[in-house]
């Protein structure tokens, strides 16, 4: 009975659980022996770090992991840089908070490809932003602005996708701080920034974390936005990753398993590079 | 020296919210190193009063002075005020040093004077050993301590309590109120506390100033609030009165004593001042009557009642007697006696009230 | 909290609120009502610089997009999978929520954090080497493939839904149906289903949305030949941009996604109504 009783949980964690778990290791442990395997030229498969050999000498594949790096740190950033000040704003209900409060939640409804395609169809020679640049006298004809080369489409679509969602992180941890505190704070005669840096930032610190983690895997490791409006002459790490399995006949999977980890690698770093950063900055403004 | 200015100056101070009158022309001052009690129902605009002392909220009209000087239109933050808040407001990231040490911080002290600061203040609280905990490691009453520290330690020029003992059990509100109270006569801070609590406002306070729905209904100290109620409803809100609606038969100025008809009976009074109107409300407290031996009962005349007893309630150090007239009709009234009496339900009792035991309200008949 | 200033701040909030309409406005309302109008233009007459609007409207386009293309075998596809996708989810997530919404053992955080472990990974790199491992078990199904992909990867949603919704029931209802002599069905009826059942229904339908929506798997599992509406779209995008195509099924993704959704959130915002009323 006591026994029995003791295993319940355990066994009604295998059905959510397990799936999990399993298609997780599969995954991770399949990309993993692929990068450290190579298949030659006669199909004789070996264990061999060729693969890495190959990815880490290609000049494409630096381009691609510091790309991919980049966006994702801009992605972050932005994105929670913009939602911090409207979650400050919206922290306590006011008329008309709630209807700027589903607005800028509302792109989390939209599909990332769709997104994507607004994006592409407003900036395109027949785009809204051409007609209206050329109408109003600002261009001659219209500009090229898709898949422009220094990726501040797939910047904008990443802010514009995840903007809502750290406010929707933020926002919650924002408005937990009570007014009482930083009334109490205000009776001390700390001022307005002077809150902001030793109460509410420590408070929100967590979530602030969050928020960059999330984002920031989610844009390093984009592929559609990319695809759909990025830079031609660069690869994000995603898209090189499927490149390299599509190209490379017996060794693809090899190829692209490295650049598979060599993706996790950054995401894992980044994300704790990204957490560690924000974590001594609020430590230091809040001194 | 005798016309220093007062610590804190409220005057004529007014607030409305749409159409609820929070405050309404409401005065009161206090000397350096005296401890104001705002006391009432919730809603009675004590809490808005000591918000708008700190500066949270700003006035309609009025006038708040801290040590002579204006406040108006200066913010929280530029005020000499410190708030212990009913919730503490502790800050959950901070150890109770730093907590203590917040405000001392913004005044940009070297960080030797604010650690002396702090180690002094937490010494005179009893957290000395508690300094690098966390709030939330801190028993509710160590809590309330801290709060009542990182008040002190910037030493203001008025310390505001917002009703600081409400969310401790009872036994621990008795010793936290005695503390606070120690505490303020010995660094002899001047302090305004808003409690809804009127024993604990008796116990703390060098004046206490009653209010209800935005207005002072009085204004006095302790005892003058307990003893001189000025209406009914100060009667009533601190401890417990019996008011009676009285007509002024005669009246004996010379001697100061009055004859009135109250449903009691004939009640002779003895007051100072004479009563407002020939129709006039007077109070006793419970513990004014006198239960009389079935002998003494039969002699005295004057001031005498015979009442029956409708119940009896047992609380230990007292018993409590609701009694009315004996022919069962109209209202009843409060006795308290000591613990040992035998008196019963349904007994009929003679009860003395001295004649300056009843109070004229200064509040007429209509 | 009034603040010391509050006719300012009233004018700053308005003038915010306006700006905010401005952006919402330039950033999704006109991107969108491009996408309509371009989804209507005349395949006969097209519309190109320097006209400023479509010379002729009409919904040619929508019909030969309906009966040309593979949109509605992708229509199929999407909503079958999402549908097999939602309800084996939940029921794998059930037993599992229940365990984390209202029993209490060792390690419960550490297996919470263990549920959240694939939102913490590179989609694309999961979505591509599940096809390797699909290929390595020999599942050779794109719709059982898909399927069981979405299943997995959407469970952390369906597990974090149902976990709010168990955690809502109230064990003061569950107690007093047991002393008044209720069987586990009585108390399950009266105790548990009122509270759980908006949380299932939003948990199901927001898992479904998921799974229409999903990209990575449904592409790199089912391309070329198994196709769903993203992988449509995705089609349409990129190099060879065909944009009334794109605006059409642009909006036939989008909309009724978006009700669904709205649904959802209503359901959400009563379960919070019913587990709030009364102390927990």
């Amino acid at each position: 009975m006591n026994a029995r009783r003791t295993l319940t949980p355990y066994l009604l964690l295998i059905p959510g659980l397990a799936p999990i778990l399993v298609l997780m290791t599969l995954v991770i442990g399949m990309a993993l022996t692929r990068s450290v395997t190579w298949t030659d030229v006669s199909g004789n498969v070996s264990l061999s770090l060729e693969a890495w050999r190959t990815i880490l000498g290609q000049d494409q594949f630096w381009r691609a992991f510091f790309y991919s790096a980049r966006i994702g740190t801009l992605g972050a950033l932005i994105s929670v840089v913009l939602a911090y000040p409207v979650a400050l704003w919206l922290r306590r209900p006011f008329p008309g908070s709630g209807l700027v409060s589903s607005l800028i939640k509302a792109p989390i409804l939209v599909h990332g490809l769709v997104a994507a395609f607004l994006y592409v169809n407003f900036v395109s020679f027949q785009g809204f932003l051409n007609v209206a640049l050329v109408g109003l006298g600002f261009a001659a004809r219209p500009i090229r602005m898709q898949n422009d080369p220094y990726a501040i489409g797939v910047v904008i679509l990443q802010v514009w996708k995840n903007m809502p969602l750290a406010y929707l992180i933020l926002s919650g941890s924002v408005s937990a701080v009570s007014d009482d505190l930083l009334n109490a704070a205000r009776d001390l005669g700390v001022g307005t920034l002077g809150r902001l840096r030793r109460v509410v930032l420590p408070l929100t610190l967590r979530s602030l974390q969050a928020a960059l983690i999330l984002i920031f895997i989610g844009a390093a490791g984009d592929y559609t936005f990319q695809a759909v409006a990025g830079p031609t002459n660069i690869n994000s790490m995603a898209q090189f990753m499927v490149r390299m399995e599509v190209d490379n006949g017996l060794q693809g999977w090899s190829l692209s398993a490295v650049v598979a980890v060599m993706l996790m690698g950054l995401s894992l770093f980044g994300a704790i590079a990204l957490a560690g950063l924000v974590q001594v900055l609020v430590k230091r403004v809040g001194r | 020296m005798a016309t220093e200015a007062p610590a804190l100056t409220v005057a004529e101070a007014s607030l409305r919210y749409d159409r609820f009158q929070a405050l309404n022309a409401v005065s009161f001052s206090a000397r350096r190193g005296e401890l104001v009690t705002l006391l009432g129902p919730s809603g009675c605009g004590k809490t808005t009063l000591l918000r708008a002392i700190a500066g949270f909220i700003p006035l309609d009209s009025g006038r708040i002075e801290i040590d002579g000087r204006d406040m108006a239109g200066l913010s929280p933050e530029r005020r000499d005020t410190a708030m212990c808040f009913q919730s503490y407001a502790l800050f959950p990231h901070l150890t109770v040093a730093d907590n203590i040490g917040f405000g001392l911080r913004q005044k940009r002290l070297s960080s030797a004077e604010i650690a002396d600061r702090v180690s002094a203040v937490a010494a005179q609280v009893r957290l000395s050993a508690q300094l690098e905990r966390l709030p939330a490691q801190l028993s509710g009453g160590q809590q309330q301590r801290v709060a009542l520290a990182r008040a002190m330690a910037v030493r203001p020029g008025v310390m505001l309590f917002d009703e600081p003992l409400s969310n401790l059990d009872a036994k621990l509100r008795d010793q936290v109120r005695a503390e606070i109270r120690a505490l303020q006569r010995a660094q002899g801070f001047t302090a305004v506390y808003v409690t809804h609590d009127q024993a604990e406002a008796l116990a703390m306070s060098d004046l206490v100033v009653v209010m209800r729905a935005g207005v002072v209904e009085q204004m006095g100290t302790p005892e003058d609030i307990y003893r001189r109620p000025a209406n009914r409803f100060v009667a009533d809100f601190i401890g417990t009165a019996n008011i009676l609606a009285g007509r002024v038969m005669d009246t004996d100025k010379a001697n100061g004593l009055y004859r009135v008809e109250t449903p009691m009976g004939m009640a002779t009074v003895r007051a100072e001042a004479p009563p407002v109107a020939s129709h006039v409300y007077l109070c006793w407290r419970p513990e004014d009557a006198r239960i009389l031996s079935s002998t003494e009962g039969e002699v005295a005349a004057e001031n005498v009642y015979r009442l029956q007893v409708r119940s009896r309630t047992y609380l230990g150090n007292l018993v409590d007697l609701e009694v009315g007239r004996i022919d069962g009709e109209g209202e009843t009234w409060r006795i308290q006696t000591h613990g040992t009496s035998a008196v019963m339900q349904g007994e009929t009792v003679a009860i003395e009230i001295a004649p300056e035991r009843f109070r004229f309200l200064s509040e007429a008949v209509t | 909290m009034a603040s010391p200033f509050p006719r300012a701040e009233r004018w700053r909030n308005r003038l915010l609120i306006l700006l905010a309409l401005v952006v919402f406005f330039l950033a999704l309302g006109l991107p969108f009502a491009m996408a309509v109008l371009w989804s209507l233009v005349d395949p006969s007459h097209p519309w190109a610089y320097p006209n400023v609007l479509p010379p002729v409207l009409s919904f040619r386009r929508w019909v030969e997009i309906w009966t040309t293309s593979g949109l509605q075998q992708a229509l199929v596809n999407s909503y079958m999978v999402a549908t097999t996708v939602a309800v084996s989810a939940i029921l794998l997530a059930l037993p599992t929520a229940y365990a984390f919404g209202r029993l209490e053992f060792r390690g419960k955080a550490v297996a919470q954090m263990l549920t959240l472990l694939p939102l913490a990974m590179p989609l694309f790199v999961l979505a591509m080497f599940y096809v390797a491992v699909l290929s390595r078990l020999g599942i050779y199904s794109r719709f059982l493939g898909i399927a069981i992909g979405h299943t997995f990867y959407f469970l952390p949603y369906a597990i974090r839904l149902l976990t709010v919704s168990f955690s809502g029931v109230r064990q003061d209802l569950i107690d007093a149906a047991r002393d008044l002599g209720a069987s586990r069905l009585t108390v399950f009826r009266h105790a548990y289903l009122p509270v759980l059942k908006p949380g299932l229904l939003a948990a199901l339908i927001i898992v479904f949305i998921l799974s229409i929506e999903e990209f990575a798997i449904s592409y790199l599992v089912g391309a070329p030949d198994f196709t769903t509406v993203p992988t449509i779209l995705f089609s349409y995008l990129g190099y060879n941009f065909i944009r009334p195509s794109a605006a059409a099924v642009s909006l036939i993704l989008v909309v009724p996604n978006v009700l669904l959704m709205l649904i959802a959130e209503r359901l959400l915002k009563s379960t919070g109504a019913s587990a709030g009323s009364g102390k927990g």
